[in-house]
């Protein structure tokens, strides 16, 4: 579940845990409806943002807690716990006090107390975003390991569209309370449903107009920078929004070479505004009247760019989408 | 390992460490003379006059308090101080919790109905005790005008009347220690135990009396030590039919004239006290990791 923050991921979550009550609607966990049960029978593992470690017991202590609240006999859950911790590689760490580990090392236990009941469903509430970045895409890694190999239903909820791009099978992208998409990674990516996950996943160039023909399931839309064609039905007339996004757009140098009107292919002339060194891409910020178009190119192509020069941007049609305009009049 | 696993070197640069102790040391003399000054010199003339005979040491005075009615004696003051900790804890131990869970104004007028009473001196309010169970006090006046009993009940100077006064005196020395650590307790730590699959109850006993031992220990230990050696409150609201460790020292100086009696008795009062700090604070460690 992806969103920017009081989208009301982290209370979908709570629904699910039980920790929170809906006053409509249902929640069914494989099948079975627990609306109306409470969290300590609901069976699932929830990892908190902040842990939520107890203090007063040791790694082991921790990991042991679901298992001992159950009432199982002690050899069983020393297994387990043994188990447990050497799936996520903690098991040097038990009798430590949980205090006296590393940030990465409390995520580890947090996890390792939540699997070690066994949990149908496993909850993740921003469970990796208080780790630096290098710590966090390791545990990103592993996580996926370990939840492949225990073969559960993993939820995480995160405002990182990095990590929930890298995490997931299916995406939710949360608005002020809705599920805008649902979908996997790459067609989110690639077929963004509304102007929202566009502008939330990945970045974008987005064009306000006006549709002046239509057909086919296809608009071509009269914006401040020319005509754009887009896919898309709306009627001839309507206020839209184009959209692509920047690893389409193809920067030409205006004067070399002439390609001709080639239909298939959007072009906008502009002049370079700035070229701004990303590693092995360049993000290059192309100005066309008042509007900034957002292009990429790799390294060595983008370092014979320079800001001030004339630039033509070409990109597929199939790639331009066209969205309802949010503030238009209706 | 992980890069944060690795040690980090410290940004902050620390004074140097004999600069740091002698503050330290700075910091804490006059504290220290005060306690040496004002409580250990007459601690150690105390302890000396209990074992000063006519002819050099002796442990008589000592011999006088383990004779059957002086153990009774003790045995008053520990049942007394005992029950008033029960009690005190048994209403204090969820008030706390109210009050940590109560916002605004009606927590603000829970502390004030906790600490106004502590301005007031001990002998108004155990003053005030004796004036509603006297038998032409409040309580007794309502319950003939209701016409609930057709003589006053004997409520004063009784053990029941001691331990309601002594609980009402020291409530708060219970409170205010547990509400510290119930206020800091992490409501994130008892949801955590739900999803593992801990009722309520269990919850309760697994992680939220733990986390709180600290302060139920510290209030414990007060609560005890005040009412253990409470001399007003027993004097006011029973009086010669219970004597106390406190109420024989007191007697023992300024009516019989024994002052190594008094000394002797002195020194047993602040054993016991010392004993239940000194377990306390080990319940209070033993609370941690297991």
């Amino acid at each position: 579940m992806l969103g920017p923050s009081g989208c009301g991921k982290t209370t979908l979550l709570r629904l699910v845990a039980g920790l929170a009550a809906p006053e409509e609607g249902t929640i069914a966990i494989a099948g079975r409806d627990v609306t109306r049960v409470p969290p300590h029978r609901r069976n699932v593992g929830v990892v908190f943002q902040s842990y939520a470690l107890f203090p007063h017991l040791t790694v082991a202590g921790n990991v042991a807690f679901g298992l001992s609240v159950r009432g199982r006999p002690r050899e069983e859950i020393d297994r387990a716990v043994k188990r447990t911790l050497s799936l996520v590689r903690l098991e040097h760490l038990g009798a430590r006090r949980v205090s006296a580990l590393s940030g990465g090392q409390q995520q580890r236990v947090a996890l390792a107390r939540a699997l070690a009941v066994g949990p149908e469903v496993l909850l993740f509430d921003e469970a990796l975003s208080a780790l630096d970045r290098n710590l966090r895409e390791e545990m990103q890694v592993e996580l996926q390991r370990l939840l492949r190999e225990i073969g559960a239903t993993a939820i995480f909820v995160t405002h990182d569209q990095d990590e929930a791009l890298t995490m997931s099978d299916r995406i939710a992208v949360m608005n002020g309370g809705r599920i805008e998409q649902l979908a996997d990674p790459k067609t989110l990516y690639e077929r963004p449903a509304t102007l929202f996950t566009l502008g939330f996943v990945g970045q974008s160039t987005r064009l306000r107009g006006t549709v002046a023909e239509a057909g086919d399931g296809m608009v071509a839309v009269d914006t401040a920078v020319g005509r754009v064609a887009a896919v898309g039905s709306y009627r001839a007339g309507s206020s839209v929004v184009v959209a692509t996004r920047p690893e389409h757009l193809r920067v030409v140098a205006e004067l070399a070479g002439h390609e001709g009107a080639e239909h298939a292919r959007n072009s906008v002339d502009g002049r370079i505004r700035a070229v701004i060194f990303q590693g092995s891409r360049s993000r290059i910020e192309v100005a066309a009247g008042d509007q900034i178009l957002l292009a990429e190119a790799p390294g060595r192509i983008a370092s014979e760019l320079n800001p001030g020069d004339a630039a033509r941007l070409v990109w597929p049609v199939t790639e331009t989408f066209a969205y309802p305009d949010p503030e238009a009049r209706a | 390992m992980t890069a944060a696993d690795l040690p980090v070197p410290s940004p902050v640069v620390s004074p140097a460490p004999d600069r740091e102790r002698w503050l330290a040391i700075g910091f804490a003399t006059p504290a220290a003379l005060v306690l040496v000054v004002l409580f250990a010199l007459p601690l150690a003339l105390l302890f000396t006059a209990s074992v000063a005979g006519p002819a050099g040491l002796t442990l008589s005075e000592y011999a006088k308090l383990a004779t059957p009615h002086y153990l009774g004696v003790v045995w008053n003051s520990l049942r007394l101080a005992l029950l008033t900790t029960g009690i005190a804890f048994l209403i204090g131990y969820p008030a706390s919790f109210a009050l940590a869970r109560a916002r605004g104004v009606l927590r603000s007028v829970m502390l004030a109905s906790l600490f106004l009473p502590l301005a007031a001196s001990v002998i108004v309010k155990a003053f005030a005790w004796t004036i509603l169970l006297r038998s032409d006090g409040l309580v007794n006046t309502v319950l003939m005008a209701l016409g609930l009993v057709d003589e006053p009940i004997r409520m004063i100077f009784t053990e029941t009347a001691l331990v309601v006064g002594a609980v009402n005196i020291f409530l708060p020395f219970m409170i205010l220690p547990i509400y510290a650590v119930v206020a800091q307790l992490d409501h994130r730590l008892v949801e955590a135990a739900a999803t593992l699959g801990a009722s309520p109850a269990v919850a309760f006993v697994r992680v939220v009396m733990p986390l709180t031992l600290p302060g139920i220990v510290a209030g414990l230990a007060l609560v005890f030590s005040l009412s253990v050696s409470a001399y007003v409150v027993p004097t006011l609201l029973i009086g010669e039919r219970y004597p106390t460790l406190s109420t024989t020292i007191a007697k023992a100086f300024l009516l019989a004239r024994q002052p190594g009696f008094g000394a002797a008795a002195g020194v047993a009062l602040l054993a016991i006290t010392l004993a239940a700090v000194a377990l306390s604070a080990r319940l209070g460690r033993s609370g941690g990791a297991r």
